[in-house]
């Protein structure tokens, strides 16, 4: 990925980083809507102090610090929306752009992982983030965010075999 | 890690659901926004700036008036408690003496000329008819509290020296009868 504070036009680095980034704002806020504001907020405060490509992780770290508050500022709804959405699936917005079976099975899946080593799988596998920049975002050594990883790849796959 | 690398593989096959159109309109007015909010506030600092030269250009005016008012002001002093000193001398001091000779000899030394001398009386008081030393005629007493000054000049570098002290006099004014 190039630096994304590099970008003349800001149009070409969001399209390049916003699927990824509404993908991991969507680890804490289920609607769309609300993820896509956070994303909003957290681009524009990025932006405009023009980080370089060494500090990209603070551009997810100001995701994940923004949703957190949304989830403490709007706890009562976030509570009445997960439960209207457990109760028509239906209506949840996909996470992904699914093809097929295998795909919804994989993307259930990760759906399934505890917080913890999902946002690490979300910030390596689909926002290409090392494990030194995936550390800082989330506050954590770059051991942790490794070992994570690891233990959700083996969660993944033992979810995944065949019974 | 190799164990993993089929599964890393079909994990990136999933795309990650793509942001509303809206969204990208979104931060674009937003950025819009915060740099005209930028350019607005660095224009708006301009005429502050302007103002605060003037607040220092008046700042230091006023300093400089109030240096020479306060120079005024203790230059008037001076000359008022002079002219009430030599008003004092002559109503209440019978005789003003000059600086004395010894000192206008030892400060001629050191380029100082004698620049005048007060004596200041602030207190007078009588103490009555005596007969001094056995005398058969009675003197009159008085006590006078007085505060001497005597000024020096070196005309080459115009500095000044200034040597006041408190001093007591007593004076035996003769009473004559009749």
């Amino acid at each position: 990925m190039e630096p994304i504070a590099s970008h003349e036009n800001w149009r070409n680095c969001f399209s390049e980083v916003a699927p990824g980034l509404l993908l991991f704002a969507r680890q804490w806020v289920q609607s769309a809507a609300d993820a896509e504001d956070i994303v909003q907020d957290a681009f524009i405060k990025f932006w405009r102090r023009n980080h370089d490509i060494d500090n990209r992780g603070l551009l997810y770290a100001a995701v994940r610090s923004l949703a957190l508050d949304f989830i403490r500022r709007d706890a009562r709804r976030a509570r009445r929306e997960a439960t209207a959405l457990a109760e028509a699936e239906a209506a949840i917005e996909p996470h992904f752009e699914l093809e097929d079976d295998t795909q919804s099975t994989l993307a259930l899946a990760v759906e399934s992982l505890p917080c913890d080593q999902r946002e690490v799988i979300v910030l390596k596998i689909w926002n290409d983030l090392t494990f030194n920049e995936i550390a800082d975002a989330l506050g954590i050594s770059q051991n942790t965010a490794a070992s994570r990883y690891r233990y959700a790849l083996t969660n993944l796959k033992k979810t995944l075999q065949p019974q | 890690m190799n164990d993993f690398s089929e599964l890393e593989k079909e994990l990136r096959k999933l795309r990650p659901a793509q942001p509303s159109p809206v969204l990208f309109e979104r931060v674009g007015e937003a950025l819009k926004e915060s740099r005209a909010s930028a350019s607005g506030a660095s224009s708006k600092r301009r005429p502050f700036t302007q103002s605060s030269y003037s607040n220092w250009w008046s700042l230091g005016f006023g300093l400089a008036t109030a240096a020479v008012l306060i120079l005024f002001a203790a230059v008037t002093m001076e000359r008022r408690r002079e002219h009430q000193q030599t008003v004092a001398q002559s109503s209440a001091v019978p005789e003003t003496r000059p600086a004395p000779l010894v000192t206008e000899r030892s400060t001629s030394r050191g380029s100082f000329v004698p620049a005048g001398g007060t004596n200041l009386v602030y207190n007078a008081r009588d103490e009555g008819l005596h007969f001094a030393d056995g005398s058969e005629r009675p003197v009159r007493r008085v006590r006078y509290n007085t505060q001497q000054t005597w000024r020096w000049r070196n005309p080459e570098t115009g500095a000044s020296l200034r040597v006041s002290y408190p001093s007591e006099e007593v004076v035996l004014i003769p009473v004559s009868g009749q």
